[in-house]
């Protein structure tokens, strides 16, 4: 298969979030990672595109996204004080959506920074 | 952290000509900021890149990094502050006696000569990791760090920079920061926010068992939490969102599967000195990004009645 080439690509394993990175990747893996260190080849090598887990679990079942988002609306929803915790490894949009989410239930948001 | 005197890594790169990092392995978990930012790179001020530069590491045993050092000082553990607060006495230029000092595994020699090259770098800077921010005397300790790096002002340029770790953890603050006014440990729960460290931080409010659900993103809790704090995630509703099946998935009533940041998730995402870079995914999730999944979260809740009356400040911060 035809390997695509990202250039400029940004790793985000650790604080340094080189954004030099060469990609090279068939569609579902990356094969090839330019310039990034040995943590970061094994971060990009660790995710595929495939398919290899359900789109949710509920109780430990598979289930569909869109009664696993009702799920967890529901629960946030309902209770007193709840938590929105953790933030690293996802965007900054998804950190800012989280924040208006931790303010529409009234919970309290934290990161890694706490520990 | 407010009020620290800081830097990017590009004038770390273009500048600095002596590099301290303080409770930190960068060669072993930031391999690359030897060689992009710091020590080997050509700056515009440090023509000759490693020979223009010299490098101090303080840590509490002999890790890899220091054989990229000029000088390694040991430290006793645990003694971290103390060796801060002499350096600030010795600078301050205040007599120091060498029996005081002694438990701290540092000779007063050692310690003048320590002082004496931060006064006398052109532009210097201060790296400070988890050896000094995560044991003894915790915050006190980046402290009186953050203390010693504006002081140092007085002689030379001096800046100080915390390595943070992994993934997006500066962004974390930086949003927080920007939409809550506070860096991490923010309750909403009046409908506005409170920061109190000690009390809104994570860790205690699962041991003290206040939450009565959760939802986890970007994180693992349930691999790194003392098992207290993962006892009660496993008793309430915990919702997980991950590109994996974690340790926390395991525990949780959901788990939602999503694309994974960076990989096959664009965004943005903070480098440790505040500079934000966008995201060049390689690859196409066949599961949505957190980004999709939260704002699917927040619009079931939102059609549910208000939880405050009607007008009191519901939607400050509101992405949409
Ligand atoms: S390539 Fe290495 S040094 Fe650069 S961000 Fe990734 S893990 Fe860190």
């Amino acid at each position: 298969m035809e390997l695509t080439i990202t250039k400029n690509a940004t790793c985000t394993f650790c604080g340094c979030v080189c954004d030099d990175i060469e990609l090279h990747a068939d569609g579902e893996r990356i094969v090839e990672t330019k310039r990034a260190c040995i943590l970061g080849e094994a971060w990009f090598k660790n995710h595929t595109a495939e398919r290899l887990y359900p789109d949710a679990l509920i109780d430990g079942k598979p289930a569909t996204l869109d009664d696993a988002i009702e799920a967890a609306a529901d629960y946030l929803y309902n209770a007193h004080l709840p938590l929105v915790y953790g933030l690293s490894n996802v965007t900054c949009e998804a950190q800012r959506e989280a924040v208006a989410l931790a303010e529409l239930i009234g919970g309290v948001i934290d990161s890694h920074t706490s520990l | 952290m407010g009020g620290k005197v800081t830097c990017t890594l590009g004038e770390v790169k273009n500048r600095a000509d002596l590099i301290v990092y303080w409770g930190g392995n960068p060669a072993e978990c930031h391999p690359r900021h030897f060689t992009k930012y710091t020590l080997t790179q050509k700056g515009k001020f440090v023509p000759n890149g490693r020979k223009d530069r010299t490098m101090i590491l303080v840590d509490i045993r002999e890790t890899p990094s220091a054989k990229a050092a000029d000088l390694f000082l040991q430290v006793r553990p645990s003694k971290d502050f103390e060796v801060l607060t002499t350096l600030r006495a010795i600078i301050k230029g205040q007599r120091i006696h060498a029996e005081t000092v002694a438990e701290t595994g540092l000779t007063l020699e050692q310690l003048q000569d320590f002082a004496e090259r931060l006064k006398k770098a052109r532009f210097g800077v201060l790296f400070f990791g988890m050896g000094l921010s995560m044991t003894r005397g915790k915050h006190m300790n980046s402290a009186a760090l953050l203390a010693l790096a504006a002081e140092l002002n007085a002689f030379t340029k001096f800046v100080a920079m915390p390595m943070r770790g992994h993934g997006n953890v500066t962004g974390g603050d930086v949003v927080m920061r920007w939409t809550t006014g506070y860096p991490f440990g923010v309750n909403l729960s009046r409908g506005y926010p409170r920061f109190n460290p000690g009390e809104f931080s994570t860790v205690d409010l699962l041991l003290r068992g206040d939450n009565d659900a959760a939802l986890i993103l970007g994180a693992d809790p349930g691999a790194t939490m003392p098992q207290p704090a993962i006892d009660h995630l496993a008793r309430i509703p915990t919702i997980v969102l991950d590109p994996k099946v974690t340790h926390t998935s395991r525990l949780a009533r959901v788990h939602i599967t999503t694309a994974a940041t960076g990989i096959s998730a664009p965004g943005t995402v903070y480098r440790m000195d505040e500079i934000p870079l966008p995201l060049r995914p390689a690859l196409k999730s066949p599961y949505p990004t957190d980004e999709d999944v939260v704002r699917r979260i927040y619009q079931a809740v939102a059609k549910k009645p208000a939880w405050l009356p009607a007008g009191k400040g519901r939607r400050n911060t509101e992405a949409n």
